[in-house]
C-alpha cells in the first residue's frame, strides 16, 4: 500500500512524456469536451482510435493503463446493463420474460462506454506521462491569466507542489502512528462504520500535531531564506514549447472539425 | 497569502489525500464514504482552511479518480460551493455545533452537483444516485462532526494556520 507512487508517473523518452505539460493538459480539456460530439460509428471510431494512437506513442506498458481501468470497469459494465435494459428505441432485438433489449439501447449501451473508456484512458495517459511537479507548473501558467482577478495561482500552485511532496512523508508517519496504536490495542481494520470512525481519533491527533509540527518548520524555513511570494520569482524548470506541441495543437483542432463534420 | 497559512494548508491538502488512499475501502461501493470529507468541518474553526479543502479534493480526483475529468469539474465545484456556503453563512449562525449541523446540511444538499455529473457520465439515475450519495456525504459529515469537535480541543484549528 505504501509503495504507491504518487500520480503513478511511468518515467519514459516517448514522445507523449516530452510534450509540455500545459499542451497535454489543453487537449485533454478539449477531448474531454469533444468527445460529447460524437454521436455515430465514425465519429466513436475517431475518437477509438486517437485513444489507442495515444496509447501506442506514449509506449506505456499497457497494465499501467489496466490498473486505472481496473477500478472502473464494474461502473461501466453496470451503466452498459442498465442503458441496455431501460433504454427503448429501435427494433426489439431480444424478448425473454420482462427482458427486453432493444437495437437503440445496445448501441446507447455501448456508446456511453467507449465515451468514458477514452476519458479515462486520456485522463490516465497525462498522469501516467507527465511528473505531477510538470502538470503543477502547467496549471500555474495556464491559470495565470487569472491573477488579474487577484485569484492566488501561484499560491495555490505552490501548494500543490509542498502538498505532493508531503504526501510520501506523510504516509510514512501514518503507517507508524498505526502500527504504534495498533500495539496498544487499537483496530482499524474492522468493526461497523461507527467504529472505524472512532478509531480515526488516535491516529488523527498525533498525525495533525506532527504534520503541522513539519508544517511550522517548511515556513520558517522558507522565510528565512527569504520567500517572498510570486514577485520577480524565477524558475528552476523552465517548461519549452516545441513544433511537437503545435502539432498536437493542429491535431486537436482538426479532430474537433472531424467530430463536427461527421457527426449525425 | 502567509507562509504558515500556505504551507498549513498544503499540509491540510495531503492529509486529505493521506486519510483517503489509507481508508480507500470504505470509499468504493454502493453507498460511499469518503472518510476525508470530514474535513470540510476544518472551515467551520477558520475560513482559511477552503484552500486546503479544496486542493485536498483537486489533487484526490486528479491523481486517483479514474473519471478524473468529470470528478474534477463536479467534486471542485461541490466542495467550494458548499464551503462558500457553509462560510457565509457563519456570519449568522454562531456555535460551533450549530455551525458543523449546517455545513453538514449543505454538503448533503450538494451531493446533487455529484448526481448529475454520474448521470451524464453514466446515465445513472438521478434521484436514487442522488440519495446514496448523499447517505454516504450525511454519514461521514455527521460522525465526522463530533470527532473534529474531539481534535479541536486537543489542537487549536483557528490558530493552527
Amino acid at each position: 500500500m505504501f509503495n504507491i507512487i504518487i500520480g503513478q508517473y511511468v518515467p519514459g523518452q516517448s514522445i507523449i512524456h516530452r510534450l509540455d505539460p500545459r499542451v497535454k493538459l489543453i487537449s485533454i480539456f478539449i477531448f474531454v469536451i469533444i468527445v460529447f460530439l460524437a454521436n455515430n460509428w465514425i465519429t466513436y471510431g475517431l475518437v477509438v482510435l486517437f485513444s489507442i494512437i495515444g496509447i501506442l506513442l506514449s509506449k506505456v506498458p499497457f497494465r499501467f493503463i489496466y490498473r486505472g481501468l481496473r477500478a472502473i470497469i464494474i461502473i461501466i459494465i453496470f451503466t452498459f446493463i442498465l442503458n441496455v435494459l431501460f433504454t427503448k428505441q429501435g427494433d426489439l432485438l431480444i424478448s425473454i420474460g420482462w427482458i427486453h433489449i432493444y437495437k437503440g439501447g445496445l448501441i446507447g449501451g455501448l456508446f456511453i462506454s467507449i465515451r468514458l473508456l477514452a476519458i479515462i484512458v486520456i485522463t490516465t495517459l497525462l498522469t501516467l506521462t507527465t511528473t505531477p511537479i510538470d502538470i503543477t507548473d502547467g496549471i500555474e501558467i495556464l491559470l495565470g491569466p487569472l491573477k488579474k482577478i487577484k485569484l492566488p495561482i501561484h499560491e495555490f500552485a505552490l501548494m500543490m507542489s509542498i502538498s505532493l511532496r508531503f504526501i510520501p512523508t506523510l504516509l510514512e508517519e501514518t503507517e507508524k502512528i498505526m502500527k504504534a496504536q495498533s500495539a496498544r490495542g487499537s483496530d482499524f481494520a474492522s468493526g461497523s462504520v461507527k467504529q472505524r470512525i472512532k478509531a480515526i481519533i488516535p491516529l488523527l491527533v498525533p498525525l495533525f500535531v506532527s504534520a503541522f509540527k513539519r508544517a511550522e518548520e517548511l515556513a520558517m524555513a522558507m522565510e528565512a531564506r527569504g520567500y517572498r511570494g510570486d514577485e520577480g520569482r524565477t524558475r528552476l524548470r523552465v517548461l519549452k514549447w516545441t513544433g511537437k506541441d503545435t502539432a498536437l495543437i493542429i491535431i486537436m483542432l482538426m479532430l474537433t472539425v472531424a467530430l463536427v463534420v461527421l457527426r449525425t | 497569502m502567509k507562509v504558515k497559512t500556505l504551507v498549513g494548508n498544503a499540509i491540510i491538502a495531503a492529509l486529505y489525500i493521506v486519510i483517503s488512499m489509507l481508508i480507500q475501502p470504505l470509499s468504493f461501493k454502493v453507498i460511499q464514504f469518503r472518510i476525508p470529507e470530514m474535513f470540510n468541518h476544518l472551515v467551520v474553526f477558520n475560513k482559511k482552511y477552503i484552500f486546503g479543502i479544496v486542493l485536498g479534493v483537486i489533487l484526490t480526483n486528479l491523481f486517483f479518480s479514474p473519471m478524473a475529468a468529470y470528478d474534477l469539474v463536479f467534486g471542485v465545484a461541490q466542495s467550494i460551493f458548499s464551503l462558500t456556503v457553509t462560510i457565509l453563512s457563519g456570519r449568522f449562525i454562531k456555535g460551533i455545533w450549530a455551525r458543523m449541523a449546517v455545513n453538514t446540511v449543505v454538503f448533503t444538499i450538494t451531493m446533487f452537483l455529484i448526481a448529475i455529473e454520474l448521470h451524464l457520465a453514466l446515465h445513472a439515475p438521478f434521484l436514487l444516485t442522488w440519495l446514496t450519495t448523499a447517505v454516504g456525504e450525511f454519514v461521514v459529515m455527521a460522525v465526522g462532526a463530533p470527532v473534529m469537535y474531539v481534535l479541536n480541543k486537543r489542537i487549536d484549528f483557528k490558530k493552527l494556520i
